[in-house]
């Protein structure tokens, strides 16, 4: 492994790493604040279990979501200070609204779960939805500093040197509202169905299933609603990326050449070399009208970039075709899911395919990100500056990916461990 | 606009040290030898700083992003030449947040398990203090070389030496310090108030010594910075302020009030960054070339401006959430503990 290729590995498996937590963390507090809601209005003691159940859930992922939030603030300078040097003072400003929103996050979170009995209920209730909102906040603003490096704005970029900075244009650059939004739905949709599954197999298996099934419903309404909502962000996104990196949107669906009435590929391999999709299902025009709202638009293809500007067509492809495909998927799911609720009736095989769904949203998200990252290389900076110019010149970047590689998969594992240890100490403490 | 941002930068860094500093220094007094009390000392620790410390750590998070969005270069050169340590300083803090939290959530609180947590959770509280020690002892030092072609001079010189590891030791101790301090006032039980006051006193008598080590290590390794030491008065007075200083913890320790105690060590620990910060400024790094000021590495005007309006904004909203935070958990002493 080269040092560029360890850092941008170091850099991923971060990132990975992270954004599971930091999807959880935006996610969990508000399922938590609703089960915290039924409780106080109707008095159920079962409410109240629940509550607590998700919260030590949420205070375990919360400590290593901000631990390897903290890492990540630090990597952007040990691994890419080329990058930093310049974008600090441009793309700093949705960084520091996000130091203030996880600020207060920590604090409402040092309130919940410590507050009980020391405050009014409702007050404590909202003490738990505040963890909620500045967790989302924060994500809202990260992403939008990830928007700026797939469609830079705000300043002038002459002989590698940026002038006239202007913080606010960059921080609301072209792509900060799409990529949120698709984002946030997208945490809401793993993280509902991720809960919900689990809970539908703890119901299957019997022990405290009255519990579990109202777990199950919380965290799907979360769930099975942004799935729905998913698709049209999704639309909206793959506009805006035809329009801002039409690169990455060339590589996403394998178009090698620029033509009109562009097919949309299900599934399909594509073949670099003899620049060909190779099996797969094409859709005649459907790329045009999904990308330009016309059959017979031109979409641009790779064949526009010079062949070192092109990102890795296969990895983006089959990313990107996974993202869609789960997503369409769980929106079936969804649909369902609230046919059954209507009916009142959950047949066992449905919620067997919940189960079958917890890990499909995270699935998703990080295939999302692949598409979203790899498909903007070989550039940090669109058009600006490339990857391999952002580099650390410290070498030996392979021990750093090995040390975190290393600390990352057994926090990974204790963390999962210690979760498991929560649900069945209190399903024994409500059997009896 | 510049002099809002070193303010701002300054004060995170001041309550980094006297709110995350004694949450690490809890750390390090969960390794020292406690015997039967050791049950119970855990327990005070867990209720005192498990409210406040995810809150506590955010003020580094603060400092990084101050200095990444206001002083991009400094940033930069920083997070090259002192990789190493910076990436030590990552793994203790990974360590002992997720030890510490998993210590409390773990729904089975077996003996063996809580005593790995224990372990991890102490011993990278002391790593993290030390690593943060020497980060700080190696920005003046003079030896960030920029244009370093070899390995050893570019990422090793840097932070290798004598001086920082003192100044990492002396950070320990200051840590320990404003632990046991504040930790005297969380507990109702008189052994362990008594532990504590005797942890404080020993730590505050190692502040000392551990002082004059790093600047016997500064003279030995000739820092350019501690030469100057004798020749500023400001920092003199300030340094000799906060040892006289000690008279007064002594007899707010012997009159056993946990409050006069408190602010009595946090102005000596503000005194001593203050002290140090007199040294600096205006610089913020001093590298082979010289040295880099706040003001030749500013980020443009317009970021400035955001960063401060950001700031201010925050505050606002931080600063009295903070205030909640502790009126609820500190007005009333009573043991109901946590969920």
């Amino acid at each position: 492994m080269d040092n560029l290729l360890a850092a941008r590995a170091t850099m991923a498996f971060s990132l990975g790493f992270h954004i599971v937590f930091a999807a959880i963390g935006m996610t969990m507090p508000f399922l938590m604040s609703a089960a915290h809601w039924f409780h106080l209005k109707r008095g159920d003691e079962e409410y109240l279990a629940l509550t607590k159940m998700w919260m030590k859930g949420v205070a375990i992922l919360f400590a290593v979501g901000a631990v390897s939030g903290t890492v990540l603030s630090f990597e952007l300078g040990l691994l890419w200070p080329g990058f930093m040097e310049h974008a600090g003072a441009i793309i700093g400003m949705p960084f520091s609204w996000e130091g203030t929103a996880f600020f207060l996050e920590a604090v409402a979170i040092g309130l919940f779960l410590y507050g009980w009995k020391r405050m009014r209920p409702w007050v404590h209730w909202c003490t738990g939805l505040a963890v909620g909102v500045t967790g989302f906040m924060s994500g809202v603003f990260v992403v939008a500093a990830n928007g700026w490096m797939n469609a830079p704005a705000g300043f002038t970029w002459e002989n590698g040197v940026a002038s006239d900075v202007d913080p606010v244009a960059a921080m609301f650059n072209a792509a900060w509202l799409h990529q949120t939004i698709h984002m946030q739905l997208a945490a809401l949709q793993a993280v509902g169905f991720g809960v919900g599954g689990i809970h539908a197999f703890l119901f299957l298996r019997g022990r405290a299933p009255s519990l579990h099934m109202r777990a199950m419903k919380i965290a799907m309404v979360f769930g099975a609603t942004a799935s729905l909502l998913q698709p049209l962000a999704g639309h909206f996104a793959a506009q805006r990326v035809a329009e801002l990196q039409p690169a990455k949107l060339a590589a996403m669906e394998g178009h090698f050449h620029t033509s009109t009435r562009a097919p949309l590929w299900i599934g399909g391999i594509p073949d670099v070399d003899t620049q060909e999709m190779r099996m797969g299902v094409p859709l005649p025009g459907m790329l045009s009208f999904l990308a330009h709202d016309d059959f017979d638009a031109e979409v641009i293809g790779l064949d526009r970039f010079p062949r070192d500007e092109w990102p890795p067509v296969v990895i983006v492809h089959v990313a990107f075709q996974i993202m869609v495909g789960i997503g369409m998927a769980m929106a079936a799911v969804a649909l369902l899911y609230f046919w059954f609720l209507r009916k009142k009736h959950f047949p066992r095989w449905f919620l067997r395919t919940l189960v079958a769904f917890v890990p499909m949203g995270m699935i998703a998200i990080e295939a999302g990100w692949i598409v979203t990252e790899v498909g903007r290389q070989p550039w940090i900076i669109y058009g600006v500056m490339r990857t391999a110019d952002a580099v650390t010149p410290v070498p030996g970047m392979v021990y750093h990916f090995y040390l975190f590689l290393t600390l990352y998969l057994t926090l990974a594992v204790v963390t999962v461990w210690l979760l498991r240890r929560q649900i069945t100490t209190a399903e024994r403490t409500l059997g009896g | 606009m510049v002099d809002v941002l070193v303010f701002f930068i300054g004060a995170s860094l001041l309550l980094y040290v006297l709110l995350g500093g004694s949450d690490y220094g809890a750390g390090i007094v969960e390794l020292l030898p406690a015997g039967a009390r050791r049950e119970r000392q855990k327990h005070v620790i867990n209720d005192a700083m498990g409210p406040v410390w995810e809150a506590n750590h955010i003020w580094l998070i603060l400092v990084v992003v101050i200095l990444f969005m206001g002083f991009p270069t400094v940033f930069t050169t920083l997070m090259i030449a002192l990789h190493v340590p910076m990436l030590a300083l990552l793994v203790g803090i990974v360590v002992r947040g997720t030890a510490f939290t998993f210590r409390h959530y773990d729904a089975r609180q077996e003996p063996a398990s809580q005593r790995v947590y224990t372990i991890l959770f102490g011993v990278s509280s002391l790593w993290s203090a030390l690593w943060l020690g020497i980060i700080v002892a190696s920005l003046g030092r003079a030896k960030i070389d920029r244009h370093a072609t070899d390995v050893w001079s570019a990422y090793f010189a840097p932070w290798w030496g004598l001086y920082p590891l003192a100044v990492g030791v002396f950070v320990a101790c200051i840590f320990v310090f404003l632990a046991a301090v504040y930790l005297i006032g969380e507990t109702g039980e008189a052994d362990l108030r008594r532990r504590f006051t005797r942890i404080g006193i020993a730590a505050n008598a190692a502040v000392v010594i551990g002082g004059g080590l790093v600047f016997l290590a500064a003279l030995g390794e000739q820092d350019p910075l501690h030469r100057q030491f004798l020749r500023n008065p400001e920092t003199l007075g300030v340094v000799g302020l906060a040892t006289l200083m000690c008279v007064a913890l002594w007899t707010s320790v012997r009159r056993r009030s946990p409050l006069a105690t408190r602010v009595v060590a946090g102005a000596q620990v503000t005194l001593i960054l203050l002290g140090w910060w007199l040294l600096y400024a205006p610089d913020v790094l001093i590298t082979t070339d010289g040295p880099m000021t706040f003001h030749t590495t500013a980020a443009p005007p317009a970021t400035q401006r955001q960063l401060v309006l950001a700031l201010l904004v925050g505050s606002a909203f931080i600063f009295p959430s903070l205030f909640f935070l502790l009126r609820v958990f500190k007005s009333r002493r009573d043991s109901e503990g946590a969920e």
